[in-house]
């Protein structure tokens, strides 16, 4: 019982003591503010919003096309990069659009080409006739793999498939050159030459059919 | 007096705007000859056996959404009208060949009238993709900007690598080494040698490693 009063007395000399002490006053108001910003600061960091979109393609099935059994022999190889760009004039300034196209261009032999008896054995010899260098694939154009380089303005789908167009044309004008096809003639003598030779027989002789 | 500075002045401006037409002319003239900025050259011996032309449509679907963490609590919700969707049909092919760059006697034994010729394990390799360009379908909500084109040559990337995911679903490897076989054993036999005795034959458990014979030029732009 005498606790209690004890206490009473404490807190009511207390609060008299703050109100009439403004030093004690401007201490607890300050100790107050300090305990609302922090519990404040507590709730609201982690605070945040953003707008988000999706980047991410749905998963879809994969058809297989067509298969082909081919016997396509491959000497010389042209990997080219092509940077392309489109512009469009216009009274309120040039619109433009310009890709990075990836390309490889295949040179060699098609096997299904060849004649009936192109390798013939002589005695020790071993004669082959190739058919001519050729380029093994019309498609050589990687698009997906196609590199963004800048765009400004609105572009269709049909000026897309010009600026495609226009890379396939420039990469196999570039690419075949009567230089890369000496080169892989060449390098398909030297080659057969090896797996001729590789099969036992000591000379052999290659010429390409004309 | 007044006249004569007024045809000057004109003649002035006249002249300075001739000289700003050349100049845009030029800047004109520039822009469409970008020359090329690599092209590698490489020798090889590579015969391709079979080939796999794939099919795909990607498709792509967005919203824009508001994500926001406000007193400890996470909230979303979409933004009305934001929606846009594109279909890209997409065609690519996949070839396996098998390398004879490194081919020696080492690959051939033989007994008597026979001839083994073991054979370098089938690669494989993406040759060419190509989108189909007037397929292309999509929907853009009118408070939407149209898709860039960053953003469609990301999705074909993406449908790129979906293709190269599926090819181990295939029966590529197992095509190619027996239409190995089929161009090889005829060449062999116009060296003389009867069919019966000419063996192709590849290393055992090649099956098990699909993922490593894809060739490293096919996928070395996944990073």
């Amino acid at each position: 019982m005498k606790n209690k009063n004890k206490s009473r007395l404490s807190i009511k000399s207390l609060i008299s003591n703050v109100a009439v002490n403004p030093l004690l006053q401007v201490a607890i108001i300050a100790i107050a503010a300090i305990i609302i910003l922090a519990g404040l600061y507590w709730l609201n960091k982690d605070n945040s919003i953003s707008i988000e979109e999706n980047k991410k393609i749905d998963i879809t099935p994969t058809m297989i096309k067509s298969i082909e059994n081919i016997g396509e022999w491959e000497f010389l190889q042209v990997n080219d990069e092509e940077l392309t760009d489109t512009t469009r004039h216009s009274f309120f300034g040039d619109d433009k659009l310009v890709r990075i196209y990836y390309g490889t261009l295949r040179l060699g032999i098609n096997l299904h080409e060849t004649n009936k008896d192109w390798i013939k054995v002589d005695h020790d010899t071993i004669k082959a006739i190739l058919p001519p260098i050729k380029l093994l694939d019309n498609e050589f154009i990687d698009e997906a793999r196609t590199k963004p380089f800048s765009e400004t303005g609105t572009w269709t789908d049909k000026d897309r498939k010009a600026l495609y167009n226009k890379a396939y044309n420039a990469m196999k004008a570039r690419c075949m050159a009567a230089d890369n096809i000496t080169k892989a003639k060449n390098n398909a003598t030297i080659q057969f030459n090896n797996i001729l030779h590789s099969m036992g027989f000591e000379y052999v002789k290659i010429r390409f059919d004309k | 007096m007044k006249h004569k500075a007024t045809l000057i002045v004109i003649m002035a401006i006249t002249l300075l705007a001739s000289c700003n037409r050349n100049k845009t002319d030029e800047t004109a003239k520039q822009i469409d000859t970008i020359p090329e900025i690599v092209m590698h050259i490489q020798k090889c011996s590579r015969l391709y056996t079979a080939e796999y032309k794939f099919h795909k449509i990607i498709t792509h679907l967005d919203k824009k959404t508001i994500k926001a963490s406000l007193f400890k609590t996470d909230m979303s919700f979409d933004i009305p009208m934001s929606q846009r969707k594109i279909a890209i049909p997409m065609d690519a092919t996949v070839k396996a060949y098998i390398d004879f760059s490194n081919f020696s006697e080492k690959n051939i034994t033989k007994f008597g009238n026979k001839i083994e010729v073991t054979l370098p394990d089938p690669r494989i390799i993406m040759t060419s993709s190509r989108i189909d360009h007037e397929g292309i379908k999509k929907d853009v909500s009118l408070v939407r900007s149209n898709f860039s084109d960053e953003e469609l040559l990301s999705y074909e990337k993406q449908g790129r690598d979906q293709i190269i995911k599926s090819i181990p679903q295939t029966d590529i490897l197992e095509r190619a080494k027996m239409n190995a076989a089929n161009n090889i054993i005829p060449m062999i036999k116009l060296m003389g040698y009867d069919e019966k005795d000419i063996t192709i034959s590849f290393r055992k458990g090649l099956n098990n490693n699909i993922n490593n014979l894809i060739d490293k030029t096919t996928i070395e732009h996944e990073k």
